[in-house]
């Protein structure tokens, strides 16, 4: 019983019910200022007008991201990089409009923003409505009762105590089981949200190889995957996969320098790197 | 191959599994609930049959899904095998 109940004394919960409840206005919200900026911008773009207005949006959509990033750390706990670096231009032209539309990570959060956000917003804020009244609908309608309120369903009306009984099974169930539900609910969108916002840049994680090299010299792979870790966050956007093709795509490049040391290999910065 | 080409060779590996046992779960639920449609289509009027739509609108989703758990491949791994199959020739 107290492994079902757990789950109530746990802030994770209150956190998960907190984001999914806001995740319906802020999902609109978001949507609403894309969409709106980016067709003003578009419509606008023959008169030039619209590129700064198309740069403005994307910098905002930009914000909101890092404050969905922000959220989504805080609420649920999802893995994001530590250091997101962008790439950019000075100015309010079509210079810096043009390296922000070049750059991948605009796309996906515009995407996130437009079908991700505004879809799970409201998909999680009816889940989580949908539970809890659910799990409290036994005893919401026995106090209806009690206040001399009758509930009409269809043709049925449930006026007495004996027939309030019947959601009795259901609340039952959902309020021991909605809890994970909600619970699930939430670590899934948070994955979502990890996939969709916590992209890490390979030229970071080269940055940050080399980085890690030019501090403590030479390491092998493993060294090098933790130091990183600390460096740039834990999560699926940092696999040893993902460290494997960055160091081969150094390696091929020049600018480390791989040494076969039995079943390990240590890397260094390639002379000519240092040099540079 | 080195301890790290090893480890990352079975995250690739264990991440494969992953996203086909999720195509798998993907395609019994529509498989599911296709012949559950099926049926009820037969049971009623059994005349127009409306239930090609679903057929084929959750279909092309899950066509999509098999491409993407049996034949897309990450640029990493495509990079990583190339650089393998150079340094073994």
């Amino acid at each position: 019983m107290s492994w079902l109940l757990r789950p109530y004394t746990d802030p994770a919960l209150y956190r998960a019910i907190a984001y999914l409840l806001l995740g319906f206005p802020l999902g609109i919200f978001e949507y609403v200022v894309v969409v709106t900026g980016l067709s003003f911008g578009a419509g606008l773009a023959i008169t030039l007008l619209g590129v700064p207005v198309l740069l403005a949006t994307l910098l905002l959509a930009a914000a909101l991201s890092t404050f969905e990033r922000e959220l989504a750390v805080t609420m649920l706990g999802a893995a994001m990089p530590r250091r997101i670096r962008r790439r950019d231009a000075p100015g309010f032209g079509w210079k810096r409009l043009w390296v922000r539309i070049r750059d991948r990570r605009t796309w996906s959060e515009v995407a996130f923003l437009l079908l991700v956000r505004p879809t799970l917003g409201t998909a999680g804020f009816i889940f989580v409505a949908t539970v809890v009244a659910l799990a409290f609908g036994a005893v919401a309608q026995m106090i209806l009762i009690a206040v001399g309120v009758p509930t009409q369903f269809g043709g049925w009306t449930v006026d007495t105590y004996a027939d309030s009984l019947v959601f009795v099974p259901l609340s039952a169930l959902l309020f021991l089981i909605g809890p994970r539900l909600v619970l699930a609910w939430a670590t899934a969108t948070g994955r979502i949200t990890t996939r969709m916002l916590g992209w890490l840049d390979p030229a970071d994680l080269k940055r940050g190889v080399v980085d890690v090299l030019a501090r403590i010299g030479s390491a092998d792979a493993f060294t090098l995957f933790d130091e990183i870790g600390l460096m740039l966050g834990t999560g699926p956007f940092l696999t040893p996969t993902k460290l494997e093709a960055t160091l081969l795509a150094l390696e091929s490049a020049g600018r480390v320098a791989a040494v076969h040391e039995g079943t390990r290999t240590r890397y260094s910065l390639a002379a000519s790197a240092a040099i540079r | 191959m080195d301890d790290f080409g090893e480890m990352a060779l079975r995250e690739r590996e264990a991440r494969r599994i992953a996203r086909r046992q999720w195509f798998w779960l993907h395609f019994a639920v529509y498989a599911t609930v296709q012949v559950f449609l099926v049926i009820v289509w037969a049971l009623s009027d059994a005349t127009y049959p409306w239930f090609i739509f679903p057929l084929f609108g959750w279909g092309i989703p899950v066509a999509a899904h098999a491409v993407f758990a049996f034949v897309i491949r990450h640029p990493d791994e495509i990079l990583i095998e190339r650089a393998r199959r150079e340094s073994e020739r």
